[in-house]
């Protein structure tokens, strides 16, 4: 059968939504629901190997490797044996000829026929390649790169987060692909778990809802079926925390009966599969993924990964956490031992304080407004201890943000201790020009530590860092809904080493924005 | 044989509705468990409700903290049918099973899970059972049994066994109930691929 796209969407649009001319819901085959879902702006590797390759977690000595076997990426179930012996090699050049590791892992079904190879006696500091083989195919090449150890003068990464598929092409993730990056941080959103989004919209999520673990296997899988995003994986390694809608709109991870925490680990249990993420937790196990760790690029950088949605409570508790006690521990020992170094916390969502007027209420309390007393904590804690040089890198608020973090966000003589740069999203919608017009200078106003608002643009963030300086380079797509947008910086930020506080590049002052602190 | 030591609470410190500090066979990772007596009453399940046939004296209760788990990790046999070598030649099954439950309409729950790791702690297998819903249960106190299996992964050499029981909504007590938990391995004839 063959499905012309422009058709469908003609056909959704005279049905009123896209779920019911999706094929997923019509009862197709998988290799039909496939061919149907490409024409809807899906495509994929060749199978197995369909999700492409990716790698994960890098250290001084090694990386994790990942791939899933799926011949047909939206089925329920791959008709494949219980287990496939999966081959992978790393080599010092893209050709693969120059091997330096190899061996086989078992592809379980249990585990979406995923695997995860931590490959280890790697040099510190440079790129590697490698390709996996399966059921007589050999998977695409993909590069990766260790951590350096010892002196290091540079550092750049990439920040993504929020790529919601039905609101645009993954131009960013083609950008990232293509920039000269050490590794790349996804501060979560990485599908959205919603039914389709119908209207005017490039492209739709495949069915409704998704609760069980074969529903959340698909949607990563529609997901990966963005050539760009798995350029991206396989150009460069990722760190990964997530936020919510990898399980449920503003969910809390200690909250909701059986019935929810069926969801919860049928959520976690897919992302794993799916993810270059390393697991091996001490006093846990799948399907509950241990995200937090610190990691350390030489002595150049120290990165802070949180986990803000598994331990959280409810918000708006006097006694409220969003750490959880374990990992709020953690965090305060990880301070105290810290080096001297930039100290970078990859942090799903928004630090800062944000009010929506002056006076008014706090915007939303699903980010850290929520847990005041926790957020005090952790910060004067971070005073206390004497920490300097505090980068936190935020997603999920679909724009950009800069501002200065203070232990107490409504007293402006309070210690200022670090800079939190919010970035834009890859795709997820944002507010309407005209309300960030309006907006942007209320919110200005309304929380004196910000410095910088911007949200008519989607892309994502590149950092630079070298001993004197921390740069924050905001990279912006001109058109999520062309799949090979061009990519251009926005504006750049600085941190000068041992002077808390930001500034804006002088040569991009003027560029766009609908907040600026002058 | 059954991997998993006092899978059905049977051994250690307990039989009240009180949280032990230690428990038989495992690590206590996160709050403090319960093991409680069919005979105790008040409302914890008993003899006449849904269970395991055999179910002894006792189960594991959440106690009193919104989030309990205990962790086991069993290492698999070196030698024999079921030893390393027929594993790595894709000629072992595992079974895992266990009763799960909770307190009549209340959604307090418990899951159990077994993760299969290679020699260097990397997971190559997952099960995961529960936890049981108050709709599955009918609305009614009690267990109900639930199973899953497959082929053990080749290069596998331990299982970690983790019991999480989990409290919603207000109250003190954690009313997740398990029992009766068990894996096993059994010789096959599966074909590696």
């Amino acid at each position: 059968m063959t499905l012309d796209r422009r058709n469908l969407l003609k056909a959704a649009g005279a049905a009123g939504a896209l779920n019911l001319v999706w094929p997923l819901s019509a009862g197709l085959s998988p290799a039909q629901a496939r061919e149907a879902a490409e024409a809807l702006g899906a495509d994929y590797d060749p199978a197995p190997f369909t999700l492409g390759v990716a790698s994960g977690d890098p250290q001084p000595t090694g990386v994790v490797l990942w791939t899933r076997l799926a011949p047909e990426p939206l089925a329920a179930e791959q008709r494949l044996p219980e287990v496939v012996e999966v081959g992978w090699v790393v080599a010092e050049d893209q050709a693969l000829s120059r091997v330096v590791a190899r061996g086989t892992a078992p592809a379980s079904a249990t585990l979406g026929h995923s695997v995860h190879v931590p490959v280890g006696g790697l040099a510190a500091g440079r790129h590697y390649w490698y390709a996996f083989t399966a059921l007589g195919r050999t998977s695409r090449v993909g590069r990766t790169r260790t951590a350096p150890a010892g002196a290091v003068s540079r550092v750049r990464f990439a920040a993504a987060n929020c790529q919601a598929f039905h609101d645009g092409y993954y131009a960013a993730h083609r950008g990232i692909a293509r920039e000269d990056v050490d590794f790349v941080v996804h501060l979560g959103d990485y599908i959205y778990e919603h039914g389709p989004a119908g209207g005017d919209h490039v492209r739709d999520h495949e069915g409704p809802a998704v609760l069980t673990l074969a529903d959340y296997r698909r949607r990563h899988a529609l997901y990966k079926g963005d050539a760009s995003l798995r350029e991206a994986h396989a150009a460069h390694p990722w760190f990964l925390t997530w936020d919510d809608h990898e399980v449920a709109n503003d969910y809390s991870g200690t909250g909701g009966g059986a019935p929810f925490l069926q969801r919860r680990a049928a959520a976690y249990q897919a992302w794993y599969e799916n993810m270059p993420h390393r697991d091996a937790s001490a006093t846990s196990a799948l399907p509950d993924p241990e995200i937090h760790r610190v990691r350390r690029w030489g002595d150049l950088l120290e990165l802070t990964v949180l986990d803000l949605r598994s331990h959280r409570s409810a918000q708006n508790l006097p006694n409220g956490t969003i750490l959880g006690a374990g990992q709020k521990d953690w965090l305060k020992g990880t301070i105290d031992r810290a080096p001297d170094s930039w100290h970078v916390w990859a942090n799903s969502i928004m630090l800062s304080q944000l009010r929506s007027r002056p006076g008014g209420p706090y915007m939303f309390t699903d980010q850290w407004d929520g847990f005041l007393a926790e957020r005090k904590e952790v910060l004067n804690h971070v005073h206390t201890s004497g920490l300097e040089d505090l980068v936190v890198i935020t997603g999920d608020w679909h724009s950009a943000f800069v501002d200065d973090i203070r232990t107490d966000f409504d007293d402006t003589s309070s210690p200022l201790v670090g800079t939190e740069f919010t970035a834009h999203s890859v795709t997820s919608g944002a507010y309407s020009a005209d309300w960030n017009a309006a907006n942007g200078p209320l919110m200005g106003k309304a929380n004196p530590h910000l410095k910088y608002f911007e949200g008519n643009r989607y892309g994502y963030d590149v950092y630079e860092v070298t001993p004197e300086r921390f740069s924050a380079h905001m990279r912006v797509i001109a058109d999520r809904r062309d799949p090979v947008s061009p990519v251009t910086t926005l504006t750049t930020f600085h941190v000068d080493r041992g002077r808390p506080g930001s500034y804006e590049d002088p040569a991009t002052r003027n560029s766009p924005a609908q907040w600026r602190r002058d | 044989m059954n991997l998993v030591v006092n899978g059905d609470a049977e051994s250690g410190p307990g039989g009240t509705a009180e949280p032990v500090g230690t428990v038989t066979g495992w690590r206590v990772v996160q709050g403090a468990p319960a093991l409680v007596a069919y005979t105790l009453g008040g409302g914890y399940p008993t003899a006449a409700d849904p269970g395991p046939a055999r179910r002894g004296s006792r189960f594991f209760s959440g106690g009193t903290s919104p989030r309990t788990a205990l962790l086991q990790d069993v290492a698999l046999p070196a030698a024999g049918t079921t030893g390393h070598a027929a594993v790595d030649a894709g000629r072992v099954r595992y079974a895992v099973s266990a009763w799960l439950g909770g307190y009549a309409s209340q959604e307090d729950g418990a899951r159990l899970s077994v993760e299969f790791r290679d020699g260097r702690g990397t997971p190559v297998a997952l099960s995961v059972l529960g936890p049981v819903t108050a709709a599955e249960r009918q609305g009614r106190t009690g267990l109900l049994e639930r199973a899953a299996g497959s082929l053990v992964p080749p290069g596998a050499r331990t299982a970690r066994v983790l019991l999480v029981l989990t409290r919603t909504g207000g109250g003190t007590s954690n009313d997740g109930y398990a029992d009766g938990i068990a894996l096993t391995l059994t010789a096959a004839t599966g074909v590696r691929t």
